[in-house]
C-alpha cells in the first residue's frame, strides 16, 4: 500500500462554495504534477448548500491509483492530514446537514496533522473556540478576513492560492510549493497569484497543540434510533409550544420563549451576532417579527432578546431596527458563550451598558454577500494588503 | 352562491390590528436548515403564526420541505406532511375532503380545521398549476394554497421556473460567451391567472415578506372567507438572488417600490391594491427605477444598460398600458398596426 | 348512463342478496358496504365504469362520501392519499397509461403507510393507445410496496374488495393495495353475484384507525421529512417488515371472511383447477383462467393430465407455498399477459418470478416455460391454450422447448 493523503476544507456553505472548490481542485492538480493521482469532491450530504451552514469539501491524493482506490472506498475520510477552516467562527464547532449534533473542527485531523485557519486572530484566541481533544495536532493561521461571496459572482482575493501555499508548507509530502506555483502559472495564468501563494508558504508556521488544550465544552450529540424504535410512516414528533419565562430580578413569569428545535440549533451558522441595547429599545417588534428563524425571545420587559442558541446571524434584525445602535451585528469570534444578553443586562444593568460601549463597533468587512456591482473589486485590494503582510 | 354548494364553517380569524397585537406563539420555530436571511422561511413562520394551532400544513417538495424538515428534526409546531412537487392543490383537496366526510359521519369532532398547502413557484406556477386550478374550482372545500415565490427552483441549487424574471442568472441560464441572456421569458402572472380563470374562488392575494402584518392578515382572511383560496408571496432569496442576507427585507421593499411586485387582494371579485402599490397606482408615489432593485443582486450583475432598459420598459407597460395596471395585461387600446386583419 | 340492478333495500333479516351485476358494479357495491369516505374519479377506460356506478350511488343517497372528479390521475391519487392520512377510508382507480400518470403518488403511498384500495382495470400501456387487457400497468408498482391481487369473476371482485380494506387497514400492513380486474370482460359483463348485508360487513370490517399517524391538529407530528443516508435504510426496513407479515395477515383475513360470509376460498394465494392428478400445469392470472379452464376440460376428455393454477396474490408472492404446490409437476407453463422486456430469458414478469421462487423453494427443477399471450386485449383462444399445453407436455417428456414463446402472434 502506497501513500494516501487527505485534505478537508470546512467552509461556510454558498458563501465559500467556489473558494473551497478552487482549493480542492488546486490540490489535486498541483499534486498531479508530481505524478500523484487524486480526486476532489464536495460532501454530497451537504448539498444543496445553504448560506452560512457549514459544509465540507475534500481532496484525496495518493502515490498510485490502487492506493487512491482505498481513499475512494469511503464516502469521506474520517482522518485527514490537513483540515482547512476558511472562516474562523467555524472554530466554535459545526452543525451541518449531514451530521447529528455538533462536530469539532479538529475532529478529523490526524495527531501529526495540521489545522489551518483563515483568521486575523492569534492561536490563543482561536483556542478559546476550538474544542480540546485527547490527541495532539498542529495549528497554523493564514492571516485573512474570511473571504465570502455568493452563487454567481466570485470574490477573487487570492485566498484560495494562499491556502494552497500554506498547505504546501504544512504538508510538503502532499505537494511542493513549486507544484502549486506551476499549477497557478499554468492553469490560472496569474503570476500575481503565484506570488501570493509563495508568500503564504513562506509566512506559514504551525504550533503544536497538546492534548486537552482548547475549549472545554462537550459538543452536543444525539443517538440515531434503530429501525424498530422509529415511528412508522417516516413520522416524527412535532414541536411543542413555548411559554413565559422568569425575570431574574422580579422572579415573575413573563414574556415568551418559543420551544426550540434541539436537533438542529443553527447557532454555528453565524459569523456575527446581534448585540442588543435593551435601554434604547422602543419595543417596536420589528426585529422579532421579521426574523426568519423566530430567534427572538420576548422578554418579560417586552423587549426582544436574540436567543443565541439559535441565531444564525443574518443581520435582518439590525437592518429593520429603527433605533441607531440598538441592534448591532458584531463579529462572532469575539464571544465565547451563548448566554442570554437580556439576563446579563437584568442582573447588572450598568455593567452591561459599559460592556456594550466596547463591544459595539463597526465591522470593517461586514458584507458576506453582494450588495452592489463592483463591490468585490473594491474589497480585493484590502485583502491583498493582508496577504502581502502575511 | 348556488344552493347546491355546501360550505363548512371556517375559523373566524380576525385580522391582527397592528404589530403589537401579533401573538407570541410560534408554530414554526427556530432550528430549520435554511439559509441565513431566508425569506421563504419567514413566510412559513408568518403563515403558521397567522393560522394558529387548529391547522394542518401540507408541504410540497421544495426548499421549504428539504430545508425545514430533515428526518428527526422539524421546526413545525402544527401537524405537517410532505407532498409531491406538483401536488399542493390535490393534497389540500384530499385533506379537506377527508375532514368533511369524517365530521359529517360523526367519526371526528366537527370543528373548522385550517387546511393549508404550500408550494414554491416551481411547484405552483410550473408543475402543480393544473392541480391548483382544479382545487380553486371546488367551492365546497375550505383550503388555502400558499405559493412562496423565490423566482427559481431553489432547492436544486437554483434553476429557472415559470416565475423567474427576465434574463436572470441561474444554473440553467448562465450568461456565457455567446449568449448573455439565456432566459427570455417574462415572469408568469399567476395571481391574476387564478382570479380570471376561477370565478367562484373568493380570495386571491399577493403578499410580500417585507409587509409582514399585511401578509398575515391576508392569510387569516383567506382561511376565514370560505372555499378554496390562493395567495402568492414574493420572498427574496439571498442564495439564489445573490445578495447579502442582511438586505433581504430591503430587497423585498424594492420589488414593491419599483412596481415589479404589485400588492393586492381580490375578494369576491373586488380588487384592492395596498401598501406602496396603492400609492403608486393613485399617483402619490413614483415608481423607483428598476435598476435600484436589479443591481443590488448578483443574479442580474451581467445586465447591460440595454437589458435594464428592456426590463424597465416591460415594467412601465405593466403600469401604463395594462387594462388594470399591475394586474391584468389586456390592453386598454390596441396599438396602431397591431389590429387583427378584417 | 350506467344503471345499477341492485334490489331495493328490504326490511329483512341481514342476509346476502343476489344481484346481476358487472365486475365494476361489484366493486362499487363493496365500497358502499365498506362505507368509504372519499372517492376520486378520472375518466379512462375500462376501470372508469366503477366510478360511474359510484357517482350514481352518491347521487341516490346510497353512499355517503366525498366524490371528487380530479383533473388528472396524478391529482386523483394525491387526493385520496392525503385523505387517507387524515383518517378517511378511500377508493380510487385507473387503467393503463392513466395509472402511470399517477406514478409519483403510487410510489410514495407505501412509504407513507396509507392503506389505499385501488381498482386497476388492466389495460395495455400506450404507445400505441390500446384499450385491451395487459397486466403491465398494475405490475409496474410491484417493487414499491403495494399489495397486488388479480380477480377473475364478479363475485371474487366484490369479496376481494372487502378483503382488501380489511388487509390494507390492518395495522401490521397499512400499505396500499391494488385489485386488478381485466378490462372489458370482467368489468363490463354481468353475472350473478351474492351481495353481503351491511351487518355482515360490519362484523368483518372494523373502522379505519390511523392511530398516532393521523394528521390532525390534536396530534402534532411531522410526516416524511427529508431524510439523509443516516435514516433511509431504517425507514425502508419498516416497509420490509410489512412484506414479512403480509402472507400471515392475508391468511387470517380469508379465514375470517369464510367464517362470517360462509364463502370458501381455500388457499388465498392461488386457485387450483384439476391439479390433483395432473402431470403438468399451466399458471397465470386474471380472466384468461376461463378459456384455460375450458381448454383443460377438453384436454382432460382426451385423457391428457393437465391442470391450471391461477395466481390471486402477486404481492406478496407466496413463493414457498407456490413452489411446494408446483414442484410435483413434470413441467409448468406460465402464461404472461405482460412483457418484461430485457428480462432473463426474455420471459414475462410472472414466469420470471415463478422461476425465482422455484429455484429457492422447490425440491425439484421442472422446466418452467414462459408464454407471452393475449397482449393488448387479444383473445386467449382455446387453440392457443392447446398449443401451450402441447409445448408443456413436450417439455415434460424431456424434449427441449424455448424458454419464451409468443402465442397467437401473426408471423
Amino acid at each position: 500500500m502506497g501513500q494516501l493523503f487527505a485534505v478537508e476544507i470546512i467552509y461556510r456553505g454558498v458563501f465559500q462554495k467556489t473558494l473551497a472548490k478552487n482549493i480542492t481542485r488546486g490540490i489535486v492538480l498541483a499534486a498531479h504534477y508530481e505524478g500523484k493521482p487524486g480526486i476532489s469532491f464536495g460532501r454530497y450530504g451537504d448539498s444543496p448548500e445553504r448560506n452560512g451552514i457549514p459544509a465540507k469539501s475534500f481532496a484525496i491524493v495518493a502515490s498510485d491509483d490502487l492506493t487512491l482506490q482505498l481513499g475512494m472506498a469511503h464516502y469521506e475520510p474520517t482522518q485527514v492530514d490537513v483540515t482547512v477552516v476558511l472562516d474562523d467562527t467555524l472554530c466554535k464547532g459545526i452543525e451541518s446537514w449531514a451530521w447529528a449534533g455538533l462536530h469539532a473542527v479538529n475532529q478529523g485531523v490526524k495527531p501529526d496533522g495540521t489545522l489551518i485557519v483563515a483568521s486575523l486572530q492569534e492561536p490563543e484566541e482561536l483556542l478559546q473556540m476550538i474544542h480540546r481533544r485527547e490527541k495532539p495536532y498542529k495549528l497554523g493561521i493564514v492571516k485573512a478576513i474570511a473571504s465570502f461571496s455568493g452563487m454567481w459572482i466570485y470574490k477573487d482575493d487570492h485566498t484560495d492560492v494562499r491556502i494552497l501555499g500554506a498547505i504546501a508548507k504544512a504538508f510538503p509530502e502532499l505537494m511542493s510549493i513549486e507544484s502549486v506555483e506551476k499549477y497557478i502559472n499554468t492553469k490560472l495564468k496569474s503570476s500575481l497569484k503565484a506570488t501570493s501563494a509563495r508568500t503564504a508558504y513562506e509566512r506559514f508556521g504551525a504550533i503544536e497543540i497538546e492534548p486537552g488544550r482548547g475549549n472545554a465544552e462537550e459538543p452536543f450529540q444525539f443517538e440515531l434510533l434503530k429501525w424498530e424504535e422509529m415511528r412508522e410512516g417516516a413520522t416524527i414528533k412535532g414541536q411543542p409550544q413555548g411559554g413565559p419565562y422568569t425575570d431574574p430580578v422580579t422572579g415573575k413569569l413573563g414574556g415568551f420563549r418559543p420551544a426550540r428545535n434541539d436537533k438542529f440549533r443553527k447557532a454555528t451558522t453565524r459569523t456575527t451576532r446581534p448585540v442588543v441595547n435593551f435601554e434604547t429599545c422602543t419595543k417596536c417588534t420589528l426585529c422579532w417579527l421579521n426574523c426568519p428563524d423566530g430567534t427572538f425571545d420576548v422578554t418579560p420587559d417586552g423587549t426582544y432578546d436574540a436567543n443565541l442558541e439559535t441565531c444564525c446571524g443574518c443581520g435582518i434584525c439590525e437592518a429593520v431596527c429603527p433605533v441607531e445602535n440598538c441592534i448591532t451585528m458584531v463579529n462572532e469570534a469575539e464571544f465565547h458563550d451563548n448566554n442570554s444578553q437580556w439576563l446579563s443586562y437584568k442582573k447588572d444593568k450598568e455593567g452591561y451598558l459599559q460592556w456594550l460601549k466596547t463591544t459595539i463597533h463597526p465591522i470593517e468587512q461586514r458584507s458576506y454577500g453582494f450588495r452592489y456591482r463592483g463591490q468585490y473589486a473594491e474589497q480585493v485590494p484590502a485583502a491583498l494588503e493582508i496577504a502581502k503582510k502575511g | 352562491m348556488s344552493t347546491f354548494v355546501e360550505q363548512k364553517p371556517t375559523q373566524n380569524l380576525e385580522p391582527f390590528k397592528g404589530v403589537k397585537k401579533v401573538p407570541f406563539e410560534e408554530y414554526f420555530t427556530s432550528g430549520h436548515r435554511t439559509c441565513e436571511g431566508c425569506e421563504s422561511a419567514q413566510i412559513m413562520r408568518l403563515m403558521a403564526k397567522a393560522a394558529g394551532p387548529r391547522t394542518i400544513v401540507i408541504g410540497a417538495t421544495g426548499c421549504m420541505y428539504v430545508a425545514n424538515t430533515s428526518y428527526y428534526s422539524t421546526s413545525w409546531g402544527v401537524p405537517w406532511i410532505h407532498t409531491q412537487l406538483g401536488a399542493a392543490g390535490s393534497s389540500a383537496l384530499g385533506a379537506a375532503a377527508a375532514y368533511r366526510a369524517l365530521m359529517r359521519k360523526g367519526a371526528m369532532k366537527d370543528e373548522p380545521i385550517n387546511v393549508i398547502a404550500f408550494c414554491g413557484d416551481g411547484g405552483g406556477a410550473d408543475m402543480g398549476l393544473a392541480a391548483i386550478s382544479a382545487a380553486m374550482t371546488h367551492p365546497d372545500y375550505n383550503l388555502l394554497i400558499l405559493m412562496y415565490d423565490n423566482e427559481e427552483y431553489g432547492n436544486t441549487d437554483i434553476q429557472i421556473s415559470g416565475t423567474s424574471p427576465y434574463g436572470v442568472n441561474t444554473s440553467f441560464s448562465t450568461p456565457g460567451k455567446v449568449k448573455r441572456i439565456m432566459h427570455h421569458r417574462w415572469k408568469k402572472n399567476v395571481a391574476p391567472l387564478i382570479v380570471a380563470g376561477h370565478p367562484t374562488c373568493k380570495y386571491v392575494a399577493t403578499i410580500s415578506t417585507s409587509y409582514p402584518l399585511q401578509a398575515m392578515n391576508a392569510i387569516r382572511r383567506a382561511l376565514s372567507i370560505g372555499g378554496p383560496t390562493f395567495i402568492h408571496c414574493l420572498n427574496p432569496c439571498p442564495k439564489g438572488w445573490d445578495f447579502d442576507p442582511e438586505i433581504a427585507y430591503e430587497i423585498g421593499n424594492l420589488a414593491v417600490n419599483t412596481g415589479i411586485w404589485p400588492l393586492y387582494e381580490v375578494e369576491n371579485g373586488a380588487l384592492k391594491l395596498y401598501g406602496k402599490t396603492k400609492q403608486i397606482a393613485e399617483g402619490n408615489q413614483k415608481r423607483l427605477p428598476v435598476q435600484d432593485y436589479l443591481l443590488k443582486q448578483g443574479r442580474f450583475a451581467h445586465f447591460t444598460d440595454e437589458d435594464i432598459r428592456f426590463f424597465q420598459e416591460k415594467v412601465d407597460e405593466m403600469w401604463e398600458k395594462w387594462l388594470i395596471p399591475g394586474v391584468i395585461p389586456l390592453r386598454k387600446e390596441v396599438e396602431a398596426g397591431l389590429l387583427p386583419a378584417d | 348512463m350506467a344503471t345499477l340492478t341492485l334490489p331495493v333495500e328490504q326490511q329483512k333479516p341481514p342476509v346476502e342478496q343476489e344481484a346481476l351485476i358487472t365486475g365494476a358494479e361489484a366493486i362499487a357495491v363493496a365500497c358502499k358496504l365498506a362505507n368509504v369516505d372519499v372517492v376520486t374519479a378520472y375518466p379512462i377506460r375500462p376501470y372508469d365504469t366503477v366510478m360511474q356506478y359510484m357517482s350514481q350511488l352518491v347521487a341516490d343517497g346510497e353512499l355517503d362520501c366525498e366524490f371528487i372528479v380530479a383533473e388528472s390521475e396524478n391529482s386523483q391519487f394525491e387526493i385520496v392519499k392525503q385523505a387517507s392520512t387524515c383518517g378517511a377510508r378511500t377508493f380510487c382507480g385507473s387503467s393503463g397509461i392513466g395509472w402511470m400518470y399517477a406514478m409519483e403518488v403510487l410510489t410514495v403511498a407505501p412509504a407513507l403507510r396509507v392503506p389505499l384500495v385501488a381498482l386497476v382495470g388492466n389495460r395495455a400501456l400506450d404507445d400505441p393507445g390500446a384499450f385491451g387487457v395487459e397486466h403491465n400497468d398494475a405490475l409496474a408498482v410491484r417493487d414499491l410496496g403495494w399489495l397486488l391481487t388479480w380477480v377473475d369473476s364478479g363475485q371474487e371482485a366484490l369479496d376481494t374488495a372487502l378483503i382488501a380494506y380489511r388487509v390494507a387497514e390492518d395495522r401490521r400492513i397499512f400499505v396500499p393495495l391494488a385489485i386488478s380486474c381485466d378490462g372489458a370482460f370482467l368489468t363490463h359483463s354481468q353475472s350473478l353475484v351474492k351481495v353481503p348485508s351491511a351487518e355482515q360487513v360490519k362484523k368483518f370490517l372494523p373502522k379505519y384507525d390511523r392511530g398516532d399517524l393521523l394528521l390532525h391538529p390534536d396530534n402534532v407530528i411531522s410526516v416524511a421529512p427529508q431524510a439523509n443516508e443516516d435514516w433511509v435504510m431504517e425507514i425502508r426496513r419498516q416497509n420490509y417488515k410489512v412484506t414479512e407479515k403480509a402472507v400471515d395477515v392475508i391468511r387470517e383475513v380469508y379465514a375470517d371472511f369464510e367464517r362470517i360470509f360462509g364463502r370458501k376460498y381455500g388457499n388465498p394465494f392461488f386457485e387450483e383447477f384439476m391439479t390433483e392428478d395432473a402431470d403438468v400445469v399451466l399458471f397465470g392470472m386474471g380472466t384468461l383462467s376461463i378459456p384455460v379452464k375450458v381448454a383443460i376440460r377438453k384436454l382432460r376428455e382426451q385423457g391428457k393430465k393437465i391442470g391450471f393454477v391461477r395466481l390471486r396474490w402477486f404481492r406478496p408472492f407466496a413463493g414457498k407455498e407456490i413452489a411446494k404446490a408446483l414442484e410435483r409437476f413434470s413441467a409448468i407453463g406460465v402464461i404472461d399477459r405482460d412483457l418484461s422486456l430485457g428480462s432473463p430469458d426474455l420471459s414475462g414478469v410472472v414466469a420470471t418470478e415463478l422461476r425465482s421462487a422455484m429455484y429457492t423453494n422447490a425440491s425439484t427443477r421442472p422446466p418452467v416455460l414462459g408464454f407471452i399471450c393475449g397482449l393488448g386485449g387479444r383473445e386467449v383462444t382455446l387453440p392457443d391454450v392447446e398449443k401451450m399445453a402441447e409445448s408443456v407436455f413436450q417439455a415434460a417428456a424431456g424434449k427441449a422447448q424455448p424458454l419464451t414463446q409468443w402465442i397467437g402472434l401473426r408471423g
